[in-house]
């Protein structure tokens, strides 16, 4: 039996099964019983070098702003450790060649803060003495973990508000690339805007990149002009909400608050926070009693939605909140049946509920978005 | 009394330029240097580190090897068309849908991997002259410039690799996101993690600048290329020759893409190519469309860019490598044009 270590993160023991952190197995149970072999040996906090390799800029404002907060926590807590991050990797074998630097460079401990997949995997299949971590990770090594957040539960509160928002009941998605976070945040959006409107449907267009703010405006243009009100989306920086507030749309971003691109139009914010994560796992490999886990960070510690925006009414935040209450109490949990995907099939029966790894590897569309299945 | 006036040659002395391109480098790396050393860095340290990681490890020459791959691929594609005076600004895409072509057989073409490689090899070849066939006949037929239409075939080639890899190619496992399964075959190994893919490309470096200078074909390309109006005139078979010419520039693109796709990556995604294509330009261009001048600049190409990578591992942000390779690039480009200038003195007052 694995067992990940919990997160010395407050409040994180008593959440409810339904929000709780935990585990993602992987899907093909590829996981080696290696465990037997024992945790990495410690690393002295003088000798130690932590590298991440981030897919975005750490100016973005976003996704990788919040893990170079992260570092800092380590520089932070572990002040005599060295660290190092390379902005803007590629998908490509570029991305190779970045890891097996830090890995040249005495690495100790590397984290890839989004999926490189094999690009990383044959880099820490080559270095057994070196711990990885990969972001939204899939493919588990003896000493590659993954971690992630179970964002599709704050997907769905805001969702729930952005319904409520959308007089049209049309809502739009900027994606970066059709993969299970996007299927699981736009699916968990839509879920959460059709308890208020059940008419409501999500267009989504894919633009092959987790940070492009052309490519991005030009996206929340389009779905603008295609009658969407509110946008929604997984991008590291705040292009389509400048694209709402000018339009008199209302958006929904991810990772920080970016509120004053578009005070008017932002509604809210999934929140995301790596602080603790990396401290903890930063202190258990130069402990010595590091070994992979497969974390999602839970609701409410790791991941959350913001605090709402000023033109969201009272009441419709009063809504989310308490269904946001009743989920990170465990009493509610979004994800049942009965959900059927695009073409009409029943994929979850009614009454069942969807695991949190279910979730993390969803792949397919509900009934009412557009764009993502082909 | 006398003044100094330069005159502009059409071919610049060969020993004049190498000299002149050694100074930009040069040059361009003394300047990154000061600009470091202004923004508190220590240039010398970090450009020892460049070199101890870059040559002074087999990790290293490995990496370096397998970027030089791509580049000497692309290059030569780039170099090929400008034999003949075409801009093939298209070996971005034909680099991609040579990897999708190969892709295809790897994933759905059972049979023993020896003849699955050669039907990849081809697959990708016949890949990339398709990719280039629409703009080739456009130039050849309607003198539709084929510097935009090379162009723009780029963007839909990089589309389509994402929406296969993504889409219907998508892995079925769900252990990797937004990509294929991993190719049941793939270009062996000729050292370390290099494949075959490298000395492919060196031989055809080769092969290419034999057959430019010794046959009567390269002869007539080269012909053509200086001077159409006269090559035609000459009874030269022109349009046949330029058609040739780029099919065979969109080829070697298309095998490259093979050889990242099934040596180096082992699945095919968008972005693959990582803009391999247009550094090409930059390969072909500096390597004065000279195959085996392509060798040595896509050599120098990697160990900048590889360069690049050790520098932002060491804390110098993505923009600083961009606007350092750039100032080289820059650099070697004023060496070049400043090599066809000869200075010459002449006296006034006399006509």
């Amino acid at each position: 039996m694995i067992s990940t270590k919990s997160l010395s993160r407050r409040g994180f023991l008593n959440m409810g099964a339904a929000a709780g952190a935990g585990l993602i197995l992987p899907k093909t149970g590829l996981i080696k019983p290696a465990y037997a072999a024992g945790p990495l040996a410690p690393v002295a906090e003088e000798d130690a070098h932590i590298a991440f390799g981030h897919t975005g800029p750490t100016s973005d404002e976003g996704w990788t702003w919040a893990h170079d907060q992260g570092m800092k926590a380590v520089e932070a807590a572990f002040p005599k450790l060295r660290t190092s991050y390379v902005e803007s990797i590629p998908y490509a074998a570029d991305a190779t060649r970045i890891f097996r630097q830090f890995v040249a460079d005495d690495a100790c401990m590397v984290f890839a803060t989004s999926n490189y997949g094999d690009f990383l995997y044959d880099v820490a299949k080559r270095a057994p003495d070196v711990a990885f971590y990969e972001a939204d990770g899939r493919n588990p090594l003896d000493n590659l973990g993954t971690y992630y957040v179970s964002h599709w539960y704050p997907s769905y509160v805001a969702g729930i508000a952005a319904g409520a928002m959308s007089p049209s009941g049309k809502l739009g998605y900027v994606a970066s690339f059709p993969v299970p976070s996007v299927y699981s945040g736009t699916n968990a959006f839509l879920m959460g805007a059709r308890t208020v409107n059940p008419e409501a449907t999500l267009q989504t267009i894919v633009i092959n990149s987790w940070f492009d703010p052309q490519a991005a405006t030009q996206a929340g243009t389009a779905l603008i002009d295609n009658g969407c009100d509110v946008l929604f989306g997984i991008m590291d920086e705040a292009g389509y909400l400048q694209v709402a507030e000018e339009r008199g749309a209302k958006a929904v971003m991810w990772n920080t608050d970016l509120r004053r691109y578009g005070p008017n139009a932002y509604i809210s914010s999934i929140i995301v926070d790596f602080k603790e994560f990396y401290v903890e796992q930063v202190r258990r490999r130069l402990a010595g009693e590091w070994t992979p886990s497969y974390d999602l960070l839970p609701f409410g510690g790791g991941v959350n939605v913001d605090a709402w925006g000023e033109t969201v009414p009272a009441d419709v935040a009063a809504k989310a909140d308490a269904v946001k209450a009743s989920i990170m109490d465990g009493s509610f949990n979004p994800f049942m049946g009965e959900l059927k995907d695009t073409k009409g099939n029943i994929k979850v029966a009614a009454g069942q509920t969807m695991t949190e790894e279910e979730l993390y590897h969803w792949n397919w569309s509900i009934e009412g978005v557009s764009g993502l299945d082909t | 009394m006398s003044t100094i006036r330069l005159q502009r040659m059409p071919i610049a002395p060969a020993k004049v330029s190498f000299v002149l391109r050694i100074i930009s480098v040069l040059l361009a790396l003394l300047t990154t240097a000061i600009v470091l050393w202004a923004t508190g860095r220590d240039p010398i340290a970090l450009g020892g580190k460049v070199i101890s990681s870059t040559f002074g490890s087999t990790f290293g020459l490995e990496d370096l090897s397998l970027l030089l791959s791509p580049l000497i691929y692309c290059g030569l594609a780039v170099a090929v068309a400008l034999r003949i005076g075409a801009w093939n600004i298209g070996a971005e895409g034909q680099f991609n849908f040579g990897a999708f072509c190969a892709a295809g057989i790897a994933l759905f073409v059972p049979g023993p991997t020896w003849l699955i490689l050669i039907l990849m090899m081809v697959a990708g070849a016949i890949g990339g002259a398709l990719w280039i066939l629409i703009p080739t006949l456009a130039r050849a037929y309607a003198d539709v410039s084929e510097l935009i239409t090379t162009l723009l075939m780029n963007f839909v080639a990089m589309l389509l690799v994402y929406w296969v890899a993504t889409g219907p190619w998508l892995d079925p496992s769900g252990m990797a996101l937004a990509t294929t399964a991993r190719l049941p075959v793939s270009v062996p190994p000729v050292w370390g993690i290099v494949h075959w893919g490298l000395p492919i490309g060196i031989i055809l470096a080769f092969a290419l600048a034999l057959f430019f200078t010794y046959t009567r074909w390269g002869y007539e390309v080269r012909i053509a290329g200086a001077n159409a109006g006269a090559a035609s005139y000459a009874g030269m078979p022109v349009k046949t020759q330029l058609i040739g010419v780029m099919l065979l520039s969109g080829a070697i693109a298309g095998l490259g893409g093979m050889m990242e796709v099934a040596g180096t990556v082992g699945r095919l995604q968008g972005g693959i190519s990582n803009n391999y294509g247009y550094i090409g330009i930059m390969v072909a261009v500096l390597a004065r469309a000279a195959p085996l001048g392509v060798l040595a600049t896509a050599f120098f190409m990697a160990v900048i860019l590889n360069g690049g990578i050790i520098l932002q591992s060491q804390g110098l942000t993505t923009h600083t490598v961009l606007a350092v390779t750039g100032l080289i690039l820059l650099y070697a480009a004023i060496g070049d044009e400043a090599a066809h200038y000869k200075v010459l003195r002449t006296k006034t007052g006399e006509s």
